[in-house]
């Protein structure tokens, strides 16, 4: 009962990058925890536990997806800024080594820099991000589950989750850095 | 030196690094430059910051409404 307490908020949000509506993405989460149920007997321990019920989950979400004629383009999810650049290029010269250095966050007062504020400003900084790129910063580094499960549980190639990983993380990191100039500017 | 890697590139590659997911020759030479670079140090320390600050947030709590409809369902499936 605490596993599906503890998976179900995720679950909701992955369930609902495939369908159309809040109802729905509940419906398949029950759905998935029903599949669970009756496919436990089968569940090899060759993945985690928790892989294998998002890959439940993202099935039955698919093909719910299919059946309301959805069919949502993996750009739509993943976001269409995957190759754009981590950092603003004008900070390089042409040979692409820094000609302005970034700030420096070391020396800041620990209470500011992980203060109620900046918890809100990451918070929110996650949730403007396109769906796949949140889901994945949320169980990487909210939930802390490994490279391997993300991948497997998602359905995403080790390139794809650690792109979309590093495109999150590098928002974040821009939107404490922006947080960080206002309060002290 | 097999392998150099310039400030611009080496950011593209900071969670790959971090993961241990870089091939050797590429790893080696991202530390190498970590070792002469403070622009690029301070990023990555900054990255590891982050990381650390997001894992301080705990998942949203489902509203009881929706944990109860859930739990009665499940309690009815595997009863």
């Amino acid at each position: 009962m605490e596993l599906v307490e503890r998976l179900t908020p995720s679950m909701r949000r992955v369930a609902r990058m495939f369908v159309s509506t809040d109802a729905v993405a509940d419906e398949v989460v029950q759905e998935a925890w029903v599949g669970v149920l009756k496919g436990i007997d089968a569940f090899e321990g060759r993945s985690s536990l928790r892989t294998w019920i998002f890959r439940i989950l993202v099935n039955t979400a698919k093909t719910r997806g299919q059946r309301e004629a959805r069919s949502v383009p993996f750009a739509t999810l993943a976001g269409d800024d995957l190759d754009e650049p981590t950092w603003d290029p004008t900070a390089f010269d042409a040979d692409g080594n820094w000609t302005s250095l970034p700030m420096d966050w070391r020396g800041l007062p620990e209470e500011r820099l992980a203060g109620r504020e900046t918890l809100a400003v990451i918070g929110r900084a996650i949730e403007a991000l396109p769906p796949m790129q949140a889901e994945v910063i949320r169980l990487r580094d909210v939930l802390g589950w490994s490279s391997e499960e993300v991948r497997n549980a998602l359905g995403l190639t080790d390139t794809n989750q650690r792109v979309l990983l590093h495109r999150a993380r590098a928002k974040v990191r821009a939107a404490i850095e922006d947080h960080l100039r206002s309060v002290s500017a | 030196m097999t392998h150099q890697i310039v400030c611009r590139d080496l950011l593209e590659v900071i969670t790959g690094y971090l993961d241990g997911a870089l091939p050797a020759d590429v790893h080696a030479a991202v530390e190498e430059h970590l070792s002469g670079c403070d622009g690029c140090t301070t990023v990555l320390e900054e990255f590891r910051t982050t990381i650390a600050l997001t894992g301080t947030l705990t998942e949203e709590q489902i509203t009881d409404a929706q944990r109860d409809t859930l739990l009665a369902a499940f309690r009815g499936w595997a009863g």
